[in-house]
């Protein structure tokens, strides 16, 4: 059940998904078999996933259970990720624990699925499930005070739309 | 873009000490003096004052001086530790997908 649905232009579709989840939707101007290489082969995410910083694939082992471990090395700092995979669809979908090594234990699960569009575009939907609401919430309120995403004038049109 | 990654940097750099952490969980309850932040962690002045100016430096606190005393709260972005983190994912899976999108357009054609 989404509860709230704020769009921005140019950039992500974000809300939040029952109690403990959000959703991140996207379109790419590629079609879905470029997005899932781009997302699975260790060559190709090593060129975004870091963000620009660079980015040491520690491990991948894709497949279910499989362990994943990316660092990335920035002039701010190192930062480890890692998680293991649950399910994988292929061009699909890829479920995975991530977590964080600055915050350890606090995991999230999330699921990245593909779905081709008749345009030739790709929509990537990212959906994170955490474990607390609060943990939900505060992400939320923060994406909200930090104008990341949302801002509480379009929290207010949508609301108001809503009735 | 840049600006964007300064600042997520800033947040996981902020968050990655235990003691940090402990101060936004501590502020979450109300204001401290940095005084009193020293003397709850167990830390020299200088010690706590340079935790504080990591975490005013990430929009996590903000001070104000009053008096002699300069007192410490959550600052504008009001994050405690788990939100703040979950923020920084949020934020992260963000700039991943803009450079996502900027490898898939600088790759177009390529195969």
């Amino acid at each position: 059940m989404m509860d709230q649905a704020i769009s921005t232009p140019g950039r992500a579709l974000l809300s939040t998904v029952g109690e403990r989840g959000f959703r991140l939707e996207r379109i790419f101007n590629a079609k879905r078999e470029r997005v899932w290489r781009a997302m699975t082969e260790p060559e190709l995410i090593a060129q975004w996933w870091g963000r620009g910083n660079r980015l040491v694939i520690e491990r991948f082992e894709f497949e279910r259970g499989g362990h994943w471990r990316f660092v990335e090395h920035s002039d701010h700092g190192v930062h480890g990720f890692e998680g293991r995979y649950r399910e994988i669809v292929p061009v699909e979908r890829i479920v995975s624990s991530f977590e964080w090594d600055g915050m350890p234990a606090h995991v999230a699960i999330q699921t990245m699925t593909l779905e081709q569009l008749a345009d030739g575009r790709t929509k990537l939907i990212s959906s994170a499930l955490f474990h607390t609401a609060a943990e939900r919430d505060g992400m939320m309120h923060s994406g909200m005070e930090g104008g990341a995403n949302l801002s509480y004038e379009a929290l207010d049109r949508v609301l108001a739309a809503l009735g | 873009m840049v600006q964007c990654s300064a600042s997520l940097d800033g947040t996981f750099g902020a968050l990655s000490d235990q003691t940090r952490r402990g101060i936004l969980e501590r502020l979450g309850r109300g204001e401290a003096s940095i005084t009193e932040l020293a003397d709850k962690f167990a830390m020299t002045l200088t010690g706590m004052k340079k935790h504080v100016s990591i975490l005013e430096d990430a929009g996590l606190l903000t001070t104000e001086k009053v008096g002699r005393v300069r007192s410490c709260k959550l600052g504008p972005r009001r994050l405690q530790d788990e939100a703040a983190w979950i923020n920084a994912y949020q934020q992260m899976l963000n700039e991943q997908f803009d450079h996502l999108e900027a490898f898939l357009e600088r790759t177009k054609g390529n195969e």
